[in-house]
């Protein structure tokens, strides 16, 4: 299957072994989008490295900023201003929302529900109009910067934000009408492609893969960067360890979303939004490692320095490299038809992957 | 405190260990890798973070990142390894997910694990030649 599937997102090739309909063993061929990141990462200074993550897993680019910036700021002890750490999660927050609308679209559409992708990209448009207003870009923003943010929100951004966040719950009881009691779509989903808590655990699976074999475990609750100490949100789990239940993890996760970014532009505090950084920035020789909850679970930046301008070693741990990894578990037993919502199910992102 | 597990257990195994903030950073020597991710899984630390490797250009390592679901502290382990061919024995019998990234660090680091049930390039071609990540390699100005 692939390496040009339209259902694999990306340029992903998996070798499977039938009996019959039946899967009995399944061979993911990755590596289509290697780009050679983390080599790139050592011959760039530290905010050069920025746009490159961009393009890591380009859905939730924030998030892979975010990680970068982190595992920097924390080897060259720099603090953010607090304006800026709250705009941070503003944009992260819009980001997971973006990301998991595309999950819900193109899950729907692989599984022949075409209406409900056009839905949920009429909702994404907003975000990208709200991304392009404040960044300049609709996907590849790079706006989370070492030592703060590309810029504060302009004027007019933060209406249109309150008004979106208003908007999106009546939209996903429509998704919720439209999709999720829909018979097709649970007879597609519920009870397929299960993935016990203890399996998950043991592939290092994360974010709503995991949390959608009921294991409570977010990084913005275990671990909280930015003001997420300070905000209210429940860390959604599912216990159904199927597709279904995964699904219905990231539709509440986007109401959660919302609650995050209301709170967020609420609580704003007024302030710089950028630290004074050298421009030659050279943090001491060390190593730190930054993690965050993106929409697919734990994206993590090791950086290794050694006193120079460019990172000894960037390592970027992707989630979607270890949910590919427990696919071939996933898959065994089930019929070939079932491959697409089983792989739809953990929402992979092959730039992530390949790196 | 799992780091007095760890020295109880390993003693003059560990070449070195710091705590810095929530993370405990241990060297040990390949020998003793295996036995303490058991020791840490069995004490908790059961979801397995990350495998990659550094090489700083005169030697290198290979660093596991063990993560407690319960309290959230990190075990970082490193091995030292040769920069040639060297290996470490693989963690797969502990973490079915190490299959994966050991790999990886295989594919673009060269360096072996002794135990892998499947030790193939992951990344790159089939056919390609040398580990890119080292340094010093094409490309490489440091």
């Amino acid at each position: 299957m692939g390496p040009q599937h339209p259902s694999t997102h990306g340029v992903l090739r998996l070798k499977l072994t039938l009996d019959g309909e039946v899967i009995v063993a399944c061979d993911p061929v990755i590596g289509y989008l290697h780009r050679g990141m983390e080599k790139i990462g050592e011959n760039r200074t530290y905010a050069q490295f920025i746009p490159y993550t961009d393009r890591i897993d380009y859905l939730s680019s924030a998030s892979n900023n975010e990680a970068f910036v982190l595992a920097v700021e924390r080897l060259a002890g720099i603090e953010v201003p607090e304006r800026a750490q709250y705009l941070r999660v503003i944009l992260l927050e819009l980001n997971r929302i973006a990301s998991h609308l595309v999950f819900v679209a193109t899950f729907a559409n692989d599984l022949a529900a075409t209406t409900a992708f056009l839905y949920a990209f009429r909702e994404r448009e907003v975000i990208m109009d709200l991304f392009e207003m404040w960044t300049g870009a609709r996907l590849t923003q790079s706006w989370i910067r070492i030592g703060g943010v590309g810029s504060d929100i302009p004027g007019g951004f933060e209406s249109k934000a309150r008004e979106f966040c208003r908007m999106l719950g009546p939209r996903l009881d429509e998704y919720d009408a439209l999709l999720t009691g829909n018979r097709i779509f649970r007879v597609r989903t519920e009870g397929i492609g299960m993935l016990p808590p203890e399996e998950a655990i043991d592939y290092g699976c994360s974010g709503p893969t995991l949390r959608g074999s009921g294991i409570a475990f977010d990084l913005r609750r275990a671990e909280p960067y930015e003001v997420y100490g300070k905000l209210g949100f429940e860390v959604i789990t599912d216990t159904a360890c199927d597709c279904m239940g995964r699904y219905r993890v990231r539709m509440q996760e986007m109401r959660q979303s919302v609650r995050i970014i209301e709170q967020c532009l609420d609580q704003l505090p007024a302030g710089q939004v950028q630290a004074k950084v050298s421009r030659a920035l050279r943090p001491p020789a060390g190593e730190a490692y930054g993690r965050v909850e993106s929409p697919r679970g734990e994206f993590g930046c090791y950086v290794v320095s050694d006193g120079g301008t460019m990172p000894l070693r960037v390592r970027v741990r992707a989630p979607s490299f270890y949910h590919m990894a427990v696919l071939p578990e996933m898959l065994r037993g089930w019929k070939v038809g079932d491959v697409i919502a089983i792989l739809g199910s953990i929402d992979i992102v092959l730039g992530e992957i390949d790196r | 405190m799992i780091l007095d597990d760890l020295k109880a257990q390993f003693g003059d195994e560990i070449e070195s260990a710091d705590e810095v903030g929530r993370e405990l950073r241990v060297r040990v020597r390949a020998a003793s890798l295996v036995a303490m991710c058991r020791l840490c899984r069995s004490r908790g630390y059961s979801y397995l973070s990350d495998i990659t490797a550094v090489d700083t250009g005169s030697d290198m390592r290979v660093v596991y990142r063990l993560v407690s679901l319960q309290d959230g502290g990190h075990v970082v382990i490193s091995v030292g390894v040769p920069r040639a061919g060297g290996s470490v024995p693989s963690v797969t019998s502990v973490f079915r997910g190490a299959n994966w990234p050991e790999r990886e660090v295989y594919d673009l680091f060269g360096v072996r694990f002794q135990g892998h049930p499947d030790l193939r390039r992951i990344l790159l071609t089939d056919d390609w030649q040398g580990y890119p990540m080292l340094k010093a390699g094409p490309g490489q100005p440091k």
